[in-house]
C-alpha cells in the first residue's frame, strides 16, 4: 500500500510541473504556433522586452509590490515585536484579528475597498493599489516575523541587558540584526504577494495604473502569446529566486506550520 | 531618554506595545472591518439605475439572487467548489502522506517540490493550460497522432475543473502534512502491533487525528474557488460562471453595485457556514478520538 501511496504522490508531483515546463518550453519555441517545434529562440523574451505598455504595466507592479511589500513588513514587524516582547493584552484577539485577510474570500475584500474608497472620494490609483496591497500582505509579514521572533532564544536579550544595552540599544544591535533573514523574507514574500495579485488590482487600479497581472489576464482573454510564456518563464524564475533566499525551511514553517 | 531609564522600561510601558500594534489594528479595521461593514450595508441598499446607490432599505437585492439565473450560477459554483475541494483533499492527504512518511532528511526537498508550484503566479499556472490543451496544444497534438480528431479543449468545462484542482492542489497539502507529522508515531505502531490493517490504522488513527489539518485544508480550498473569476474566462470562455464572475460583472460592468454587494455578503456567509461546518466536523473527529 505504501508503494501505491508513493506512487500516486510522485504522479500527483509531476503533474504539478506539467504546465510549468510547458510554459518553459514554448517560451524558447522558434515557432509562434504551438503544434509545431521550429527549434530555439530568444526572440520572444528580447520581443517581450520591447513592448513598451507591458513594461509600463511592469514598473507599476514593480513599484507596488516595492512600496506595498516595505510598508507591510514594516507593520508587520512592529506588531510582531509588540505581541512577542510587550505585556499587552488581548494577544489572541489581535492573533485572529491580522488573519482575518486570510480569512475572508479576497473578491469580498476586493469589493469592500472598491466600494470604500468611492465612497470617501476617493479616486482609484497607485495609493488605492498600495492599501489594497498592504492589506493582503500584512498576515504574511506578520506571521513570519512573529514565528521568527519566537523561535529566538530569550537569554540573547537577557544578555544584551546584562551588558549594559538599553531597550533601544538592545532592539537596534541584537534584535534586528538577528531577524535580518526573518525581515528579508517578510519582505519577499508580501512583495510576491503584491506582485501577483490580480483580485484586489482588479477592484482598486485605476487608468494609468494597471497592473502586470491585470494587463496578462486581458491579453490572455485575446489568445495566448509565445512573449507571455516568455513573461510567464521570467515570472517562475522570480518564484525559485524568492523560494531559495527565504529558505525551504522558513517557506515550510510559514506554510505547514506555526502560523495560528 | 537616560540609560537608566530604558532599562527598567519593559515592565512599565504596556502603552509602548499598544502604539506598535496600532498600525496593524488600524490597517485591520479601517481597510477590511469597516469596508466589510459598508459592503454589508450597501447590500440593503437600493440600487441608483445611473450606478451606485440611493441609500434606504430593502431586500431586494436579496431576491433578485433568488432568480433562477443567479441562483444556478450560486448551485454551480458550490457543486464546482465542493466538489474540486474534495478531489483537492483526496490528493493532497495522499502526497502529504507520502512526504510525511518519507525520511526526515528528504522531507524539505519533497515539500520544496510542492512549493514552488504553490508560489508560481497564479495567472501564470492557469494560462500554462492553454499550451497544452488549447488548439495545437500537446493533447489536442497527440490525439490527432493516434488518429483521434480533436480540435481544442479551451474553452470547456474541462479545462476550468482541471485547472481549479491544479490551482488549489498545492494549498491542500501543506495543512495535512503540518496534522500528519504533528502525530505521534508510536500511535500508527501501537495500531499495527494491535492488530490493524494498514487500512484500519489510516481509517481509525491517521484520519481522525489529521482531522484539524484536513479542516483547514478545506476551507484553503473550497472558499477560494468561490471568489475565482481569472479561471472560468481564460479556460471556460465564461460560458459557466462561478460567483466570482458575477461578482466582477456586477461592479464593474453593470455597475449595480448594490446587487454585487449583496452576491458578495452571500459568499462572505458561506465562508462563515464552511468555517462553522470545519469547526464542528474537527470537535466531532476529536470526540471520536476520546471516547
Amino acid at each position: 500500500m505504501r508503494k501505491v501511496i508513493g506512487a500516486a504522490a510522485i504522479v500527483m508531483i509531476a503533474f504539478l510541473y506539467v504546465p510549468i515546463v510547458a510554459v518553459i518550453a514554448y517560451s524558447f519555441n522558434a515557432s509562434p504556433v504551438s503544434y509545431r517545434w521550429d527549434g530555439l529562440t530568444l526572440d520572444w523574451y528580447a520581443e517581450l522586452f520591447q513592448d513598451e505598455p507591458l513594461l509600463a504595466t511592469l514598473r507599476t507592479s514593480l513599484l507596488l509590490g516595492l512600496v506595498a511589500g516595505f510598508i507591510a513588513t514594516v507593520i508587520g514587524f512592529l506588531s510582531a515585536y509588540a505581541l512577542h516582547r510587550f505585556p499587552i493584552r488581548g494577544k489572541g484577539v489581535l492573533l485572529a484579528a491580522v488573519a482575518i485577510p486570510l480569512v475572508i474570500p479576497e473578491i469580498v475584500i476586493g469589493v469592500a475597498l472598491l466600494r470604500t474608497f468611492s465612497t470617501v472620494g476617493m479616486q482609484n490609483g497607485l495609493l488605492t493599489l498600495v492599501l489594497g496591497h498592504i492589506v493582503i500582505a500584512l498576515p504574511m509579514a506578520t506571521f513570519v516575523l512573529l514565528g521568527a521572533m519566537r523561535s529566538l532564544d530569550p537569554s540573547v536579550h537577557e544578555a544584551a541587558a546584562d551588558l549594559g544595552a538599553g531597550v533601544l540599544g538592545t532592539f537596534w544591535r541584537v534584535t534586528l540584526p538577528i531577524l535580518r533573514p526573518a525581515l528579508l523574507a517578510a519582505f519577499l514574500l508580501s512583495f510576491t504577494t503584491s506582485f501577483s495579485n490580480i483580485v484586489i488590482s482588479t477592484f482598486t487600479a485605476g487608468v494609468g495604473t494597471t497592473t502586470l497581472p491585470i494587463r496578462i489576464y486581458s491579453s490572455v482573454r485575446t489568445g495566448l502569446t509565445p512573449e507571455l510564456n516568455a513573461l510567464g518563464s521570467l515570472m517562475v524564475v522570480l518564484t525559485l529566486v524568492v523560494i531559495l533566499v527565504v529558505g525551504v525551511g522558513q517557506m515550510r514553517r510559514i506554510l505547514a506550520g506555526s502560523a495560528p | 531618554m537616560s540609560k537608566v531609564e530604558t532599562r527598567s522600561a519593559p515592565r512599565s510601558t504596556t502603552w509602548q506595545g499598544y502604539l506598535l500594534v496600532a498600525p496593524a489594528v488600524a490597517v485591520i479595521v479601517l481597510l477590511v472591518v469597516v469596508p466589510t461593514i459598508i459592503v454589508a450595508r450597501e447590500s440593503f441598499a437600493i440600487p441608483d439605475p445611473l450606478g451606485g446607490t440611493l441609500g434606504g432599505f430593502t431586500l431586494d437585492n436579496y431576491a433578485t439572487l433568488l432568480d433562477p439565473v443567479y441562483l444556478k450560477t450560486i448551485g454551480y459554483s458550490l457543486g464546482m467548489a465542493a466538489a474540486n475541494a474534495v478531489v483537492c483533499l483526496v490528493v493532497g492527504y495522499v502526497v502529504a502522506t507520502w512526504i510525511a512518511g518519507a525520511k526526515a532528511e528528504r522531507q524539505p526537498l519533497l515539500l520544496l517540490l510542492v512549493i514552488i508550484p504553490f508560489w508560481t503566479d497564479f495567472l501564470v499556472r492557469t494560462f500554462a493550460w492553454i499550451n497544452i490543451l488549447g488548439s495545437g496544444g500537446i493533447v489536442v497534438t497527440a490525439l490527432r497522432a493516434v488518429g483521434i480528431d480533436a480540435d481544442s479543449f479551451v474553452p470547456s468545462q474541462g479545462a476550468v475543473v482541471l485547472s481549479l484542482l491544479y490551482a488549489f492542489l498545492p494549498v491542500a497539502v501543506f495543512p495535512i502534512y503540518a496534522a500528519l507529522r504533528g502525530i505521534d508515531p508510536s500511535l500508527p505502531e501501537a495500531a499495527t502491533d494491535l492488530g490493524c490493517s494498514w487500512w484500519q490504522t489510516q481509517r481509525r488513527v491517521m484520519l481522525p487525528l489529521s482531522a484539524p489539518g484536513i479542516a483547514a485544508a478545506f476551507m484553503l480550498t473550497f472558499v477560494p474557488t468561490l471568489g475565482v473569476f481569472v479561471i472560468p474566462v481564460l479556460l471556460g470562455g465564461g460560458l459557466d460562471p462561478l460567483v466570482g464572475n458575477l461578482i466582477v460583472t456586477l461592479f464593474t460592468e453593470f455597475r449595480n453595485q448594490a446587487l454585487g454587494s449583496a452576491m458578495a455578503m452571500v459568499v462572505l456567509v458561506l465562508m462563515l457556514a464552511s468555517v462553522a461546518v470545519a469547526a464542528i466536523a474537527t470537535r466531532i473527529a476529536a470526540s471520536r478520538r476520546t471516547s
